[in-house]
């Protein structure tokens, strides 16, 4: 089980560790990117309603939901190329990154979209009647009253969806990509100092999504900065009541229940 | 390599063997988690003095890090762990004698722990505090009051809650395979790797855990509509 514990192993495995960080941060970054894309397209047919498009949609996001994403990669990985290869496209030269980052941007687009859905459905809809009866276009009633409020509402729900797709990239050392869990595990079996390495790991992510956090919790009081009473927020068992009914719709809805793996 | 649609047939009848052990490690994690998760909510929402910044710490860290991790910290630290002591205190137990699946227990429990806490304090926090003020006022305690009213009614609160959690530790369990437990998605592996047909055994994999997830959310919305039958509106 390796050798004694030592926790200057943590100290000198932090910088390694780090040095695969642009790995991590490039899959998160260009599967946001196409989550977004993905989800406003997957979340268009279903808010207005399009006949057959609304049901493809629909299947996508019940597949991407309903199996895990350790499946999906390896789905990705293995069938892709084998797809293609009935349409003459040969991608057996394909960067692994490619696949990883075609799964997680299609399994967090499933969630976005999702998400896009709830927050714009939530903003009330006389919210909109109000903006007709002041003389606005639906566009301008869109773009003035309803983006703006679903788009605070969104926050959380974005938030906990891009912690989410951090700590899943930690599966991307199965398809064996070097980022972070993947140079944690190399470093280990090197070293035989297990422990140290996975703790050096699980504090890099900590730091990272606690950024990540607070950095998007600034953008949701922003956001959300006319919803704002001047009571306290938090007592025992009470906040404030518009408030937490709007957090309680976002958090309920979309989200991945919390658990990212 | 060419695509054997009837294989997908053969592997999923393989695979159904793997299903007991991937309900055995989600319904284990959700259970123990959610024990865990009340515990530390109301360690969290009545401040209890030298516990709640443990809770706190303990939420943060365990959604603040990948599931994998947990995994392999337990995996390779509770040995060293068990084993320090064992050998301090001079017990007979050793850490070998854990079955692989343990660890998947132990670890998958800790994890959905902080995650239900979350579920079980928003729940808790969406009930009115005037409710637990009424139930007062005729006279329950606080712990009556509590069972009574208030976690009735938090129940109902986060049920999609809980089911999406459910459903997560669902497809978390995937991960045991990283400590050589045979569930599903190893199984799939498995067969893979004899057969030499990647995609057909991984696309069975998926199937089965689509059909799972989509069991769950009936069952959920079933419980759903009874737990909230109290809650409709208009004359009785």
């Amino acid at each position: 089980m390796g050798a004694q514990f030592d926790i200057s192993f943590v100290f000198s495995f932090l910088p390694k560790l780090l040095g695969t960080l642009s790995t991590t941060l490039l899959i998160v970054a260009c599967s946001l990117l196409t989550g977004i894309i993905v989800g406003f397209l997957v979340a268009l047919p279903r808010l207005y309603k399009v006949p057959v498009l609304k049901t493809l949609s629909e299947i996508y996001i019940s597949f991407f939901r309903g199996t895990p994403i350790l499946i999906q990669l390896f789905l990705f990985y293995y069938g892709l190329p084998e797809i293609m290869k009935l349409v003459h496209v040969d991608m057996t030269r394909t960067p692994v990154l490619v696949f990883v980052i075609l799964t997680y941007g299609l399994h967090t687009g499933a969630y976005m979209s999702e998400m896009i859905r709830a927050s714009v459905m939530a903003v009330d809809k006389g919210q909109v009647e109000a903006a007709y009866a002041a003389g606005m276009t639906g566009f301008q009633a869109f773009t003035r009253i309803v983006l703006p409020q679903a788009l605070g509402i969104a926050v959380p729900v974005f938030s906990n969806l891009v912690i989410a797709l951090l700590k899943d990239t930690s599966l991307a050392f199965t398809l064996g990509v070097m980022e972070m869990s993947g140079k944690a595990q190399t470093l280990g079996s090197l070293t035989q100092h297990f422990i140290e390495t996975y703790i050096a790991l699980a504090l890099i992510y900590l730091v990272i999504s606690f950024t990540i956090e607070k950095l998007l919790l600034v953008a949701e009081h922003h956001l959300l900065r006319h919803e704002r009473r001047n009571t306290p927020e938090k007592k025992l068992f009470k906040i404030n009541k518009s408030w937490s009914y709007r957090r309680i719709i976002a958090e309920l809805g979309p989200g991945k229940g919390g658990t990212g793996l | 390599m060419k695509l054997d649609p009837s294989f997908i047939w053969t592997a999923l009848v393989q695979i159904l063997s793997a299903i007991p052990t991937t309900l055995y490690i989600t319904v284990v994690s959700v259970l123990i988690g959610f024990v865990i998760g009340v515990a530390v909510a109301l360690i969290r929402l009545y401040r209890v003095p030298l516990l709640h910044p443990l809770a706190v710490g303990y939420v943060t860290f365990i959604r603040g890090t990948p599931m994998l991790t947990h995994l392999l910290l337990i995996y390779f630290g509770l040995p060293v762990l068990i084993d320090g002591l064992a050998a301090h205190f001079g017990w007979s137990f050793r850490s070998v004698s854990i079955p692989m699946i343990g660890f998947a227990y132990i670890s998958f429990s800790i994890t959905a722990g902080a995650y239900m806490s979350e579920v079980v304090r928003s729940g808790l926090l969406a009930v009115d505090r005037g409710q637990l003020e009424a139930a007062h006022s005729i006279g329950m305690t606080t712990p009556q009051a509590l069972k009574r009213i208030v976690f009735p009614q938090a129940l109902a609160a986060s049920l999609p809650n809980l089911s999406n959690s459910v459903i997560g530790m669902l497809h978390g369990s995937t991960l045991a395979f990283t400590v050589s437990v045979v569930d599903i998605n190893a199984k799939a592996q498995i067969v893979a790797s004899t057969n030499w047909k990647f995609f057909e055994a991984y696309l069975a994999a998926a199937l089965i855990f689509w059909a799972l997830t989509f069991l769950i959310e009936r069952v959920t919305s079933v419980i759903e509509k009874r737990i909230n039958l109290y809650n409709r509106g208009g004359v009785a």
